[in-house]
């Protein structure tokens, strides 16, 4: 099966601007195709970093007959184990998702349909180009970082709702923001989505 | 006798004290403020801090043209304040509007804002560009530092960030404060004066802090 870093691909492919008033008659109109399937992943680890915070990244994935395209975008741990924020290396996001998983380890498998996919992958794509042009919106990565996994995750309930969602808002019920620092929001944030989505997450043998 | 004080200092080392880390390097404006592209409200290309910003005195805000809440309060207290430092606008002191949404507000939509509230003057100019570089302008200028209000593009209104490029000099105020707060914060940014001068400002503020004490018992303006 061949296998291509999505996030690569794609920018190089220029993908189609999808524009607020017609993003929702493209997922309305959108039939399941039987040949291609769309995962969005969820991953993160604690107790990894000098803080207890861990890797969280959000990945994406195409799959089709005989190829798969895949990305994964969020923190990881660099070479000296230091939090990196940017497109997650292969053997990072191939190794997290093989290897025996630690029972605080956190991975939420949905599928989703293609308009969902090309929107997070446009926001995935944003952060890239904030990462290559050194023009990231906070000096903190771990700011970064939360939000575009709010913006990945939200992304899917535009249209419908096919996330059951958490309102990460710092409102008076959003317990994570209130009894987190910004590093082990992420972690939190999809340790509770996935206890809200159990019963939609895709097991990596499917 | 004469009894001999055995003096202690309470500081051990002054030297130390308010120095920058040891390899440190003051941050000036081309690494701060975002050379992103933009449009004028009168089409021109233009480039952030290239062009508009680099060794100048700037007043910067944000706003849009279909904004009902403060932007038109907003807009009409940068009228006073231009009209108050008249003599120096387009000279050594430039206001910027951007738009926070770039989408609704084309270089044709800026102008007519401008037109309307009165704004189309000499060294203002209203600023449009793609939502991706406005966002990295907004959060390098005005980030709270805090995502439920970074998030929220309106909370980025209500502030007027002032920088004077060439001394590297930031601050900001809150446009509906007082026109006055508003003079005294740009005045914080302005170009160091000689020192004559200072002598005379406080010259003529002390007059005039004594003309308010005689005329209400207390000091009520300045």
């Amino acid at each position: 099966m061949r296998r291509c870093n999505v996030l690569v691909l794609l920018l190089a492919n220029a993908p189609t601007l999808l524009f607020a008033a017609n993003v929702c008659e493209q997922e309305a109109q959108s039939t399941g195709s039987t040949t291609q399937q769309y995962y969005m992943i969820l991953a993160g680890q604690t107790d990894v970093f000098y803080d207890r915070s861990g890797p969280t990244f959000v990945m994406l994935q195409r799959t089709a007959a005989d190829e798969t395209d895949v990305g994964a975008f969020g923190i990881y741990a660099g070479a000296r184990r230091q939090p990196v924020f940017g497109p997650v290396p292969a053997s990072v996001y191939e190794q997290f998702a093989s290897e025996p998983r630690k029972p605080s380890d956190v991975v939420l498998r949905l599928a989703i349909s293609k308009p969902q996919y090309e929107r997070t992958l446009q926001v995935l794509q944003t952060w890239e180009r904030r990462v290559r042009e050194k023009a990231l919106l906070y000096p903190e990565i771990a700011m970064d970082n939360i939000l575009l996994v709010k913006q990945a995750t939200e992304e899917l309930n535009r249209c419908s709702t096919t996330l059951v969602p958490y309102e990460l808002d710092w409102g008076l019920e959003d317990g994570i923001s209130e009894h987190n620092v910004a590093s082990r929001i992420p972690y939190e944030y999809f340790r509770e989505l996935a206890r809200l989505n159990a019963a939609r997450h895709v097991p990596d043998t499917q | 006798m004469a009894t001999r004080i055995k003096r202690r200092e309470l500081f051990s080392s002054f030297a130390g004290i308010g120095a920058s880390p040891a390899g440190a390097q003051v941050c000036t404006g081309a690494d701060l403020i975002p050379n992103v592209p933009l449009r004028t409200h009168d089409g021109a290309a233009v480039r952030f801090y290239d062009d508009l910003v680099k060794g100048r005195q700037v007043i910067i805000n944000m706003m849009y043209a279909h904004c009902e809440a403060f932007c038109p309060a907003i807009t009409s207290r940068l009228v006073e304040i231009h009209q108050a430092l008249a003599p120096r606008m387009g000279r050594d002191l430039f206001m910027y509007s951007i738009t926070l949404k770039p989408e609704q507000d084309d270089p044709a939509a800026l102008e007519a804002f401008a037109k309307m509230h009165g704004a189309l003057l000499p060294g203002w100019t209203f600023l449009t560009g793609a939502a991706y570089d406005i966002d990295t302008l907004r959060f390098a200028l005005f980030r709270h530092d805090h995502i439920k209000f970074d998030l929220d593009p309106d909370s980025h209104t209500g502030k007027l960030r002032i920088i004077n490029d060439a001394i590297n000099r930031w601050t900001h105020v809150a446009p509906l404060a007082s026109k006055m707060t508003v003079l005294q914060h740009i005045s914080w940014a302005d170009p160091p004066k000689s020192f004559e001068q200072r002598v005379e400002e406080n010259r003529r503020l002390q007059l005039a802090i004594d003309k308010e004490h005689e005329l209400y018992g207390y000091r009520k303006i300045v």
